[in-house]
């Protein structure tokens, strides 16, 4: 019907017909071509027939009638059918455009929707991770904290133990358990008498139970003699009684020996029984738990 | 003389008569034809003035092509009652199927920008959500 109302339009052109066709029919052919040629095809199938019927009504009527009011309200008619034929499939068409929106943004939800549950499952997971930790930090805080207790408590038993053999002072720098020079060493030797084995037998009984602290022997002497031969004296005496404890058990990296010769004295260097307390050996004990150096 | 004033007295009078006659015969025809004018039928309008009503209740006035076929349908109703009024029925008849369609197409129109807007929207609608969820 399309083709046969446009093959009769081009060939009245082509041939010179007699009437020239009226504005509306030149319009209204136009409108359909323009119609039959777009989307109106898919989405107005039905609009776009009653615009072929109607614009074939008008050409029947131009050719019966070509300058009658008939032809020309025809041809008007017939030319907004056709507009109403792509008015139709624009609708239809931003009607799926509207319905595809909609998918995409339920999907689009769908999405989002899947990823907030996913990352409040890992978010779940996490908390439950972070408080069995919590719960495993709580059981070895406070295991920790027994631990210190019992250190302490040694501690304690130690002071008091070694308080029975020689003089124990708290310090600063640490407990610090001060034996007397003469009752280790002979004069001017770096050698242990045997009593003073006996007496380090005892200390180091008692250092053993604080088994994990950082230990210092310090070895002093009076002000008589040289600094040099006083500081070398002090340090042979001070490793004399280290390897001693580390003999007895106690852990070598734990230990450490240094000799101060005349320094720091503890009592009068100008009478002879402030010369006997300054040769002394200090083992100090230091406060806090170190951990071993390999 | 008396027979020639009445021969002329007769005469006027045949005159007179069929001036009546005629004048009656003229009255009756025009009497036929006024009675025949009363009875045909209105114009019906009411398509075209649903039309009208329907385009305007879709916001057709709104829409600029929408709102120029909405104007033609209203112009071309007045010109079909303008056209009956002047006992034009047939032209009347076809100008109001002018109006008919530019009523129809003014509603297809506003309809078509509503649609336009509405997926406008629906895809930004998409496109924002996308962007507060990346």
């Amino acid at each position: 019907m399309k083709t046969h109302s446009l093959l009769i339009a081009f060939v009245c052109a082509g041939i010179g017909c007699a009437t020239t066709a009226p504005t509306e029919l030149v319009d209204a052919r136009e409108a359909y071509r323009r119609a039959s040629t777009g989307p109106a095809v898919q989405a107005a199938p039905a609009e776009l027939h009653v615009a072929n019927q109607a614009l074939a009504e008008a050409e029947q009527s131009f050719r019966d009638n070509p300058d009658s009011y008939q032809t020309r309200d025809l041809a008007y008619v017939a030319q907004r059918k056709a507009q109403l034929a792509e008015a139709t499939a624009s609708i239809s068409i931003e009607q799926k455009s509207q319905a595809k929106s909609k998918d995409d943004l339920q999907t689009a939800q769908g999405t989002a929707v899947a990823k907030t549950k996913q990352d409040l499952g890992r978010t779940r997971t996490a908390l439950a991770a972070s408080e069995r930790n919590g719960e495993a930090t709580a059981e070895k805080l406070s295991a920790e904290q027994e631990a210190r207790a019992a250190a302490e408590k040694r501690a304690a038993d130690a002071q008091a133990a070694l308080a029975k053999l020689a003089a124990v002072k708290d310090e600063p720098r640490g407990m610090v358990i001060t034996l007397s020079g003469s009752v280790l060493f002979a004069s001017n030797r770096a050698v242990l008498l045997p009593e003073a084995r006996t007496r380090l037998d005892q200390v180091a009984e008692v250092l053993l139970t604080t088994r994990e602290r950082h230990l210092i022997v310090e070895g002093y002497t009076d002000s008589q003699g040289s600094v040099n031969y006083n500081l070398d004296l002090s340090q042979r005496r001070a490793d004399a009684v280290r390897s001693y404890l580390v003999e007895r058990g106690y852990q070598g990296d734990l230990i450490q020996a240094r000799g101060f010769g005349k320094d720091s004295p503890i009592a009068n260097n100008a009478r002879a029984e402030g010369r006997a307390n300054n040769r002394r050996v200090e083992i100090v004990i230091e406060h806090e738990p170190r951990a071993s150096n390999p | 003389m008396k027979r020639a004033f009445k021969h002329q007295k007769e005469d006027s009078m045949r005159h007179i008569f069929k001036f009546a006659t005629m004048a009656f015969a003229m009255a009756v025809a025009a009497t036929t034809i006024v009675a025949g004018c009363a009875s045909a039928p209105p114009l019906r309008t009411e398509a075209s003035a649903s039309g009208i009503r329907a385009a305007e209740e879709v916001g057709a006035a709104k829409v600029p092509q929408a709102s120029l076929h909405l104007q033609l349908a209203k112009e071309e109703m007045e010109n079909a009652k303008a056209l009956a009024a002047k006992d034009q029925k047939g032209m009347a008849v076809s100008m109001l199927s002018r109006s008919e369609a530019d009523a129809e197409l003014a509603v297809a129109l506003s309809r078509e920008d509503a649609e336009k807007a509405e997926a406008r929207a629906a895809v930004d609608r998409v496109r924002q959500f996308r962007q507060e969820n990346k």
